[in-house]
């Protein structure tokens, strides 16, 4: 065997081979992954639909490489396929008017096979049969999204110190009693404490509000932010409950109370008022989700694949049980879905009060001044901590 | 182009790409129109002048009041730990040293909901009271000094370290000698150690303040959002605000703050001239 020894000239030849071969492996790599696409599939959600035990299943049994990112704001994960993300992501879980009044007419989010996903909506509960309102377009033709989870989601009480009878009827004043001041914590949910100040003020979130409203709106958000003794995060709410610091929190619902009813907190309950400032006279807001196919340019095979792996009994029992918070799924609808179901599983997402509740509820809708409002909340929390 | 030059190309592109491009892709943002995500925007002063016009101070103050207070707090706290380390705790030194390291093997978050589990209501330290006295005291969870004991907790191994460093750097010899020169432990401490170790403590308490002015966890989980520091209003404009300019305004001013403060104490305690002195 020879050495060549590297000389100065001959150590920069060698380094431009090296750089050309990396460069071609490189370029032989990008047409080998545009290839590749058939197994690969890269999700945009909220949690659960990240955790191992949805995902690895359908891993094992495509032999697939899938990613999940997982993001607790509409906002963000829109504003992510505007900036361009369209080429990275298949599949988009936000909640239910994102698809069809701003991906779709925006080209972020395409239509849906119809004859292949509308008859999955006549297994689900009754009032998501096909042609369920947010899983269509405006015009009502097309089938862009598919909805699994969804919740009420209004604010959560810890029954020991107030009862659901007292909380549901005395609904969003619970936050314009003065002597609840230092009894109460806020989720760190800033999309929704929006929507819930709005109510807290006595008008509807989901319009365009007047210069009086925004007025009454400035005064309950510094008045709230001011009395309240935390905001944090689910698992601080839950745990401030349990323990007594707070009596009750602002946003929040099964999805938010489920995990600590899940460990045996069953005081901890989302509260639907009974009457409220909504369109119709109802008390609550309810979710639901809905998940897109993206307008991605090499959209991966995989993502109605997915959308369709879902559905089935099992798969949609371990999406409303993944880690993280636990909800209800449409598909409990069908009773192979429903059996799967323990009494537990059942108490820790409120199923005794689910329906009645989602009749109370006015299903989340986008707040046309939205940013002028949480501009005034963001500055009045940051006020309240200036003493 | 000289071969110096041609040698450190590699380092110098890997800067400009790792360093320098990102931090300037954030100043040129914050010149961008409110709530556009796009560098293609006509640029305008807009973010700098809504930020001059809010409330948008009371989080500097915060941030810069937290940072100043930590600074203070850990230079008392760790001086002695230090002194010890160095000086008294002999063949313990190392084993006292590995466990003040130990913690940070562990995520600052876990550590921090460590502190709540201890702290709440009916938790580790008030629950423990509750049933060996009978006595319930408030909570100090999600309060003001809350938030300062979590920050000096986190920060303490930043503020130790170069302080140990800076009081090894003090040679025996010096001390023996102002000693026998008949100097009073006092005047040891005050003229010759103190002095000697300047470097050290300078160099902890900025690498604190810097730190410590970017904190945002103890305020959040500490201290239930009670305060809101200047990143947390960061947080804000990047995630529900959408509003990416102005958080990059409030990047680049917090930036420019702690830069001038920083330098303005590097000019009152020239490092060069301090360990020049040796």
């Amino acid at each position: 065997m020879t050495r060549t020894p590297i000389s100065r000239r001959n150590f920069m030849q060698q380094s431009a081979l090296w750089a050309a071969a990396f460069a071609g492996a490189g370029a032989a790599t990008t047409g080998l992954a545009h290839a590749a696409r058939e197994k690969e599939l890269n999700i945009l959600c909220w949690e659960g639909y990240n955790s191992a035990q949805v995902l690895d299943p359908f891993r094992s049994s495509r032999g697939a490489t899938v990613k999940a990112e997982s993001l607790t704001n509409d906002p963000t994960m829109i504003n992510r396929l505007r900036a361009g993300e369209t080429k990275i992501w298949d599949l988009i879980n936000v909640n239910n008017p994102w698809a069809r009044k701003i991906m779709l007419p925006e080209g972020l989010i395409k239509p849906l096979d119809k004859s292949k996903f509308e008859p999955f909506f006549n297994a689900m509960m009754p009032e998501f049969k096909a042609p369920y309102k947010w899983a269509m377009d405006e015009a009502g033709a097309e089938l862009i999204g598919m909805a699994q989870r969804f919740g009420p989601y209004s604010f959560v009480v810890n029954t020991d110190k107030v009862s659901r009878a007292a909380a549901e009827d005395q609904g969003w004043n619970l936050w314009n009693d003065p002597a609840n001041a230092g009894k109460y914590g806020i989720l760190e949910s800033d999309d929704w404490n929006v929507f819930c100040l709005c109510a807290i003020s006595g008008f509807d979130p989901f319009k365009v509000h007047s210069d009086d409203e925004v007025a009454k709106f400035t005064e309950t958000a510094k008045r709230v932010f001011k009395g309240a003794k935390l905001v944090g995060d689910i698992a601080t709410m839950n745990q401030a409950m349990v323990a007594g610091e707070i009596d009750f929190h602002l946003t929040g619902g099964t999805y938010s109370a489920s995990p600590a009813r899940a460990d045996g907190q069953p005081q901890i309950r989302g509260i639907t008022p009974k009457s409220g400032p909504f369109q119709g006279g109802k008390g609550g807001i309810a979710w639901i989700e809905i998940t897109s196919v993206v307008n991605n340019p090499e959209l991966s095979p995989l993502a109605e694949d997915f959308l369709a792996y879902v559905q089935a009994p099992d798969v949609s029992h371990t999406v409303a049980f993944a880690e993280g918070t636990f909800n209800p799924v449409t598909q409990m609808g069908n009773p192979e879905c429903f059996k799967l179901f323990s009494k537990e599983e059942l108490d820790a997402i409120q199923w005794d009060s689910l329906a009645e509740e989602m009749g109370r509820s006015v299903e989340y809708d986008i707040v046309p001044d939205y940013d002028k409002l949480l501009d005034i909340m963001t500055a009045a929390k940051r006020e309240a901590s200036g003493g | 182009m000289s071969p110096g030059l041609r040698s450190a190309l590699p380092v110098v592109l890997f800067l400009i790409a790792g360093f320098a491009a990102p931090l300037i892709a954030v100043i040129w943002f914050s010149f961008m129109p409110a709530r556009t995500f796009s560098f293609g925007g006509t640029p305008t002063l807009e973010n700098y002048t809504t930020i001059i016009e809010s409330s948008n101070y009371i989080s500097f103050l915060w941030s810069l009041g937290l940072g100043a207070v930590t600074v203070t707090l850990l230079a008392l706290i760790c001086y002695p730990i230090a002194y010890g380390l160095v000086r008294i705790f002999g063949k313990w030194s190392t084993l006292i040293t590995l466990l003040f390291t130990i913690p940070l093997f562990v995520s600052e978050n876990i550590r921090l909901y460590g502190w709540v589990l201890f702290l709440i209501k009916n938790g580790v330290l008030l629950g423990t009271i509750k049933s060996v006295f009978g006595v319930e005291p408030e909570s100090i969870l999600f309060t003001l000094p809350a938030i300062v004991l979590g920050m000096v907790y986190v920060y303490f191994p930043f503020m130790l370290f170069p302080m140990t460093l800076g009081i090894s750097m003090v040679p025996q010899d010096t001390r023996d000698a102002a000693m026998d020169l008949g100097a009073s432990r006092w005047q040891v401490f005050r003229e010759v150690e103190l002095p000697l170790s300047m470097p050290g403590i300078l160099i902890g308490c900025l690498l604190t303040f810097v730190l410590a002015v970017g904190a945002i966890a103890e305020a959040k989980v500490l201290g239930g959002q009670q305060i809101i520091p200047i990143t947390h209003d960061i947080e804000i404009a990047f995630t529900y605000a959408q509003n990416w300019p102005l958080g990059a305004a409030l990047s680049v001013l917090l930036m420019a703050v702690v830069g001038t403060l920083v330098l303005i104490v590097l000019r009152r305690f020239n490092l060069d001239q301090l360990l020049g002195r040796r």
